[in-house]
């Protein structure tokens, strides 16, 4: 459904993205992992069609992202990480707008549904600006399901939901592949990547340095990891192939000691020795 | 017109428009520079001059008509673009919609011209009421609908050029500001120095405020408009290229 291929970015003298590839399969979740700055928002503007890359080329059901930008852009949906809403609009204006531009046939009820769905309706005729923070996200994601596209790309969507918003988000992402479409998700979230990606790419400084299922990378890393607090006061981490490994690492330490499952942070850990931030 | 697609983004602006009418400062701000201009120079200084052949206040009137049209056309349009493309992102959704950048432009030029016109109908019902002299004519609207166009499709470049809010001041004090004063709004053209008047003709406002005050489609009102329909084609065309052009 999507690949990239070899595309970079430049901003200034800033290498925002470096020459990356990677293929999503249609109705799959492909996860973009890295810490703020890696490049995430890049590649999704250069996959949305909002920003153009200096090389390589982008491809979204066939169609060439840059070449055949009207083609590509009635195949998606996109969630941005800044809010683009019109917030002197109400919240049924901002989707009127947007279904017009799309056209989209039988508006009215789409719209409907789309609010409901983010448990917005009651709220249709209210000013956006009079929205919270996490409202406000809960139309982005309306209004980018109200084309029903095929590509629904989310940029870091979780930022400033609180936990319950984000779960009613992470249902939404699920029904979404359920249906058969394509979702490719921004996050710096761990949980949020493991709980809903197929597959993960993991940035850093624009480069792609991972890309595999979530339980492949972890298991790359080894699947358990033992954490203590050594003498210094400085938390020890030590990854280990199996559990059995774990409890002979822990029954040495005279400390209290944690044996936990690993996740695709100790991946990122191990793979460029920072934590995602 | 292209598919229709310039359509949501003209019933946006006019939703945004519809809210700010309801706002009593919007009116009065929309009125207040051409209103102090004609208390000042037309209802002050106007008692006691005449301008070709006529009195002041029907000189001045189309003047200001020509002078509100090109303000209203161009701020809004470059105020607003500029504010959704750099600082509310709101642009990013007629960006990432399947219409053309023609479509976006005409969206655009269309809503500017609303607000131009509107701005001069204002102006409009005070010279109905004021200048006995000042009447509409065939020639008068349609020097004023192209005013519109070109000066919202100049809105549009500037809107999509400048790189900070600050910046769209800039090119109105530099710009637009001198324009005003020096096309020939508040005095003939032929009684500003030599040396600028060559300059003078370079501002499209200049051509505006010839063929508006003509009674007439006479050559010389002909080729103002020749003028104005050049301006209008290149600044569109401009316009649409850099929306077509367009990256984050």
């Amino acid at each position: 459904m999507i690949e990239v291929r070899n595309i970079s970015r430049h901003y200034g003298k800033i290498e925002a993205v470096k020459n990356l590839s990677f293929r999503v399969d249609r109705g799959s979740v492909f996860g973009l992992l890295g810490p703020n700055g890696a490049g995430k928002t890049t590649v999704i503007k250069m996959l949305t069609t909002l920003s153009k890359p200096d090389s390589g080329k982008c491809f979204i059901g066939g169609f060439d992202v840059v070449a055949d930008a009207l083609a590509v852009k009635s195949l998606m949906g996109v969630v941005p990480q800044e809010n683009n809403l019109d917030r002197e609009l109400t919240a049924y204006e901002n989707l009127l707008i947007y279904g017009m531009l799309h056209r989209v046939p039988d508006m009215a009820e789409k719209i409907r549904s789309c609010l409901s769905t983010v448990d917005l309706w009651d709220r249709r005729d209210s000013v956006v600006m009079r929205f919270s923070g996490g409202m406000q996200r809960r139309l982005l994601i309306a209004r980018s399901l109200l084309t029903e596209p095929s590509v629904l790309f989310l940029d870091e969507p979780s930022i400033g939901l609180d936990p319950q918003i984000r779960r009613q988000m992470q249902d939404v992402i699920r029904k979404t592949r359920m249906d058969g479409r394509t979702v490719i998700i921004t996050t710096h979230y761990i949980e949020e990547a493991e709980a809903l990606c197929d597959r993960v790419g993991i940035l850093a400084k624009g480069s792609l340095i991972a890309l595999d299922t979530p339980d492949s990378l972890k298991a790359s890393v080894g699947e358990h990891i033992v954490e203590y607090v050594n003498g210094d006061g400085k938390l020890i981490q030590h990854i280990c192939r199996d559990r059995g490994e774990a409890h002979t690492i822990a029954q040495s330490q005279d400390c209290c000691v944690t044996i936990r499952e690993s996740n695709l942070e100790d991946v990122f850990i191990k793979l460029t020795g920072e934590r995602i931030e | 017109m292209i598919g229709g697609g310039w359509y949501p983004i003209f019933v946006r602006e006019m939703l945004l428009f519809r809210r700010k009418l309801l706002k009593v400062g919007y009116l009065f701000s929309a009125m207040i520079v051409p209103i102090v201009y004609l208390l000042t120079f037309g209802l002050g200084l106007g008692r006691s001059v005449r301008m070709q052949g006529t009195d002041y206040l029907s000189f001045l009137i189309p003047g200001l008509v020509a002078m509100s049209s090109m303000n209203n056309s161009y701020s809004w349009v470059a105020n607003a673009l500029n504010l959704n493309r750099l600082y509310f992102k709101t642009f990013q959704i007629f960006v990432q919609a399947p219409i053309k950048s023609s479509a976006i432009m005409i969206g655009e030029v269309l809503a500017g011209m609303v607000k131009g016109l509107f701005a001069s109908g204002l102006i409009i019902i005070v010279g109905f009421a004021s200048a006995p002299g000042f009447s509409l004519t065939p020639l008068f609207a349609i020097t004023l609908l192209l005013n519109c166009f070109l000066f919202a499709s100049l809105g549009v470049i500037t809107g999509m050029i400048t790189k900070s809010h600050e910046d769209t001041a800039t090119y109105n004090n530099f710009f637009m500001l001198p324009m005003a004063f020096f096309s020939g709004t508040f005095f003939p053209v032929d009684r500003i120095p030599e040396v600028l008047r060559a300059f003078v003709w370079i501002f499209p406002l200049t051509h505006t405020n010839v063929a508006i005050r003509k009674a007439s489609f006479d050559s010389t009102a002909l080729l103002s408009l020749g003028v104005l329909l050049l301006y209008a084609i290149v600044f569109f065309i401009i316009g649409s290229r850099l929306i077509k052009n367009y990256s984050e």
